[in-house]
């Protein structure tokens, strides 16, 4: 019965099914409500161009609550709804489970597989120890971070002699640590100390604004985000502490407000500065206002950036009767390539790594696109192509192609 | 390897000052719990959202009022907030037992959080110390120390103090304290207890609201400030001994200083094992034995709260039942 429905309806193919499994509630949800405004947004352009298949693509939303147990739960149930893709972004820690668990169940379900698109959980394992063929990083990594901010800073001048590490303890943090302390030789500095913290969960940073001071470091390169960030600049800030801070995630909104004038002069390695590109980039700034009521920010260019490089993939692939062959897109996927407002980004076939151009940038007053309604915003300082950033494929990643 | 880092003088100095002056934050937010818990025997979950709640009062009232305004008047509007809660939430489940206090009281937090979400947006607010205020009160060694630490540690003091002289000095912390353990005698003598019941839950709440409102403005104001330091309060209130206003600040400085020392310190337990000629082994073995105290220092608080638990189950100061 099933059999000859579906053969009666090929015509019109089963809609393709994305899944967003994001903290959507809970403390970390502010980020989490980002990746899915950047998603939808997308997907509606992808609609209006005529979906996939002659048919609309659905998004499936699902909270995983900000940890990889709730994650684990949430990527079951995408599954059996039918998500053909697994969209996620905000933590490397809940990313680490969702590629195994789609590993897992497309060892187990052969033909049936689900691809997993990592929107923005940078931690190296991903596309090294964990890569695997269903997994794909739209977004840049630890080692493309810190080495972009490193030599943008050290270009510019303003990255001194003694850096101190400071980062969280997890995965992304310890990569952040690993990288910067790896590139110390190369750009001559010396990295006086390093130190991995709880994660959010510290008030009071002036004990470790101290330890800083007591190293004498020039610079502070720092993989946090959302509060351990903030208390550390605003603690570093209230000590009179003469560093300058070398951060991935400043952008975050509420960062600038709440830091004020702190934050000044600090540095920023990002895939998306709003004053790159203008003639591009203002349109994309304007429609994306013009959807969702905001600039885009800190995770949401890089999302749709992402999303874009999907929907070239899409275009390659044909649909099938039940809708979509993920090994067809997947290995579309590979060679993919999309013109964003930025530049070319690329996926890498080697480890699904995406290649793509990062904008080194500075907190400044001279800013033409403020940050939080403050008179400080984000100035390009150096805009380095897709092929200086990118970084060598992990010896680690031992992939296995289907076939 | 050094059995510990070198450090200067000035070091130990800084910590101490501040992980005294973190201790007496964490007082302030403490001490209404502990005050509510002993004369109500209610685990108040929602206690630091009114944390949360002052430093948004203060924020939203700084650009009407002037600064000093807002952390006067925050406090007032969140002990007004705490008084409608006792009288029209808490008075109603008081008589089906602790465990439905305790559930209203979490779900308030809940509802508190979600409400801040949609009136102030998701993010931090931009609420920060005021320029007069932000200055270096003194330097050493390089590192100034900001004033308006002092300032909250001064603040803490003086509410310690206050409280402290209220209930042991006055009439009324004599109704207070005696509503406590027999409040049908207290009745019968004509006081009103309920309304006492109120009027303390209001101040327990404006305690935590003056302790938002000046904070807030030294770290973040953000939508997660109450479970951030939620949890820490708790365990401040268990390791003190429910109810002891003393054993609050004991255990708020033991644990602010406590945090703040090993932050500095590259102690590992390996060190430790060398001296009974085991360091070698234990570098290999490596995990725990090998981790850093300053990696372990937000987790110390809870091995603290473990071990007073396990030695004395009643807190530092508090009265066995």
């Amino acid at each position: 019965m099933a059999l000859v429905l579906g053969a009666a309806t090929a015509a019109q193919a089963e809609p393709l099914k994305l899944a967003l499994v994001e903290t959507l509630s809970g403390p970390q949800a502010s980020t989490g409500l980002l990746y899915r405004d950047a998603v939808k947004y997308q997907i509606g352009k992808i609609n209006e161009a005529g979906g996939f298949g002659g048919a609309p693509i659905e998004l499936l939303e699902y909270d995983n609550q900000g940890g990889p147990v709730g994650a684990a739960d949430r990527v079951r149930a995408a599954i059996s709804d039918g998500a053909d893709v697994i969209l996620q972004g905000s933590s490397s820690a809940v990313a680490g489970q969702v590629t195994e668990d789609v590993r897992k169940h497309n060892l187990r379900n052969p033909g049936d597989e689900v691809l997993y698109i990592n929107l923005g959980s940078e931690a190296m394992e991903l596309t090294g120890a964990k890569c695997h063929y269903y997994h794909f990083r739209t977004s840049p990594n630890a080692a493309i971070r810190v080495n972009t901010l490193l030599d943008g800073m050290s270009e510019a001048g303003v990255l001194g002699d003694k850096v101190y590490a400071m980062n969280q303890n997890y995965s992304w943090g310890i990569d952040v640590q690993d990288n910067t302390a790896a590139a110390a030789d190369r750009l001559g500095f010396e990295m006086v100390e390093k130190t991995l913290h709880d994660v959010n969960k510290i008030q009071d940073f002036s004990p470790y604004v101290q330890r800083v001071q007591a190293a004498g470091a020039d610079t502070v390169i720092t993989g946090n985000w959302s509060n351990d960030l903030l208390l550390l600049m605003k603690a570093a800030g209230s000590a009179g502490l003469d560093v300058r801070f070398g951060t991935a995630f400043l952008d975050q909104p509420g960062n600038i407000g709440n830091a004020g004038a702190v934050a000044e002069g600090h540095f920023l390695s990002a895939s998306f500065n709003p004053e790159v590109n203008p003639e591009k980039t203002d349109a994309f700034m304007e429609d994306y206002k013009s959807v969702t009521g905001h600039y885009p920010s800190y995770v949401e260019p890089t999302a749709v950036f992402g999303m874009m490089l999907l929907q070239g993939a899409l275009k390659q692939v044909e649909p099938t009767e039940d809708g979509l062959n993920a090994s067809d897109l997947a290995a579309a996927l590979e060679n993919a390539s999309v013109e964003t407002p930025m530049g070319t980004l690329s996926m890498r076939g080697a480890d699904h790594q995406a290649i793509l151009p990062m904008i080194v940038q500075e907190v400044s007053r001279n800013a033409k696109h403020k940050s939080d309604g403050t008179e400080f915003g984000f100035v390009p300082v150096k805009v380095i192509s897709a092929a200086d950033a990118e970084q060598p494929v992990q010896d680690s990643c031992q992939m296995k192609r289907p076939g | 390897m050094p059995f510990f880092t070198e450090v200067s003088v000035d070091q130990i100095l800084f910590a101490l000052l501040n992980g005294t002056i973190y201790g007496l934050l964490l007082f302030m937010v403490s001490a209404g719990l502990t005050l509510i818990f002993g004369m109500m025997g209610v685990l108040n979950f929602a206690h630091a959202s009114f944390y949360m709640l002052g430093a948004y009062f203060a924020y939203t009232l700084e650009p009407l009022t002037g600064f000093w305004m807002a952390i006067i008047l925050a406090p007032i509007l969140v002990a007004g907030i705490g008084i409608l809660v006792e009288r029209f939430i808490l008075r109603h489940v008081h008589e089906h037992g602790h465990a439905h206090e305790l559930l209203v009281t979490f779900g308030l937090a809940v509802v508190i959080a979600e409400i801040i979400k949609m009136v102030y947006g998701k993010f931090a607010v931009d609420y920060r110390v005021p320029v007069e205020l932000n200055f270096a009160a003194f330097s050493l060694s390089g590192i100034d120390y900001p004033f308006y630490r002092l300032l909250m540690g001064g603040i803490a003091i003086v509410m310690f103090v206050a409280i402290y002289a209220l209930l042991t000095k006055t009439r009324v912390g004599i109704v207070v304290r005696s509503a406590i353990y027999r409040p049908q005698m207290v009745e019968a003598l004509g006081h009103n207890v309920p309304v006492v019941f109120m009027g303390v839950f209001g101040i327990g709440a404006a305690l935590a609201g003056l302790a938002g409102a000046v904070a807030g403005a030294f770290y973040t104001t953000n939508p997660n400030m109450a479970l951030e330091l939620g949890v820490m309060v708790f365990v401040v209130v268990v390791v003190g001994g429910l109810g002891s206003m003393g054993g609050a600040m004991a255990a708020s400085l033991l644990i602010g200083i406590t945090n703040s020392l090993a932050v500095g310190s590259d102690f590992r337990i390996a060190d430790l094992m060398a001296f009974v000629g085991m360091g070698g082994w234990a570098d290999d073995i490596g995990g725990l034995l090998t981790m850093r105290m300053s990696s372990l220092a937000a987790t110390l608080p809870f091995f603290i709260m473990l071990l007073v638990l396990v030695l004395r189950p009643s807190g530092l100061m508090g009265e066995k039942e």
